[in-house]
């Protein structure tokens, strides 16, 4: 899968889970640029792009998240 | 803890107690709920009850049923399939689907039978471990 087709799916699951059709993400955005992507929402967003793409993060790889293209390059890391 | 395909299972059953301490608390006291003749005329056996009622035995089950007291309710879903009715006993069964360790999160898949072997409701609910 292309970076920009894991990235459209990612941003679909931040609109869905957040409930926000007007979100769009960048390889630089962070959670203090998106509303309501906070912690207890990131743990909803983790579990969805794991149910998703079938896949498992572990706690040291998304706690080195600094953007979301940090976390796209994690889910190409496994494989997809 | 916790790993894929894990089951859990408990008796829950509607005394008078838990059905008049509902709708003290919460003053719901719709017609299908109280007036046995309204819930006959609806198709139903006798007053049904409060759907939410399952809702807190799912509360109990997480918070009291599991090996671990450091949870946390993230979420949950529950379709309800058919009535239940004072006195019932309902036979819970919890699997877990999902074992999510980069968040500490855990996902189940439940579902309520009565004493018919019939699904009563059923849904997911998703926790969360404390650290």
């Amino acid at each position: 899968m292309s970076r920009a087709d894991i990235l459209k799916e990612v941003t679909d699951i931040f609109i869905d889970v957040l409930d926000n059709e007007d979100i769009v993400l960048n390889d630089e955005t962070q959670a203090k640029d998106v509303d309501d992507w906070d912690s207890l929402n990131h743990i909803q967003l983790v579990v969805a792009i794991e149910k998703h793409f079938k896949i498992r993060f572990t706690s040291k790889e998304i706690q080195s998240w600094n953007n979301v293209g940090e976390m796209l390059n994690c889910i190409q890391e496994k494989g997809i | 803890m916790f790993k894929t395909d894990d089951i859990f299972t408990a008796n829950f059953t509607i005394s008078d107690e838990i059905y008049n301490g509902f709708i003290s608390v919460f003053q719901d006291k719709n017609p299908l709920h109280t007036d046995h003749q309204f819930a006959a005329e609806k198709g139903f056996q006798s007053v049904v009850m409060h759907g939410n009622i399952l809702n807190g035995f799912l509360s109990y089950f997480i918070g009291e049923c599991l090996p671990t007291k450091n949870v946390i309710i993230h979420s949950q879903e529950i379709q309800y399939k058919n009535a239940v009715y004072l006195k019932d006993t309902l036979q819970f069964k919890a699997v877990v689907v999902g074992v999510y360790e980069s968040v500490k999160a855990v996902e189940f898949k439940f579902d309520f039978k009565n004493s018919e072997a019939k699904t009563v409701a059923k849904g997911k609910i998703q926790i969360g471990l404390l650290s």
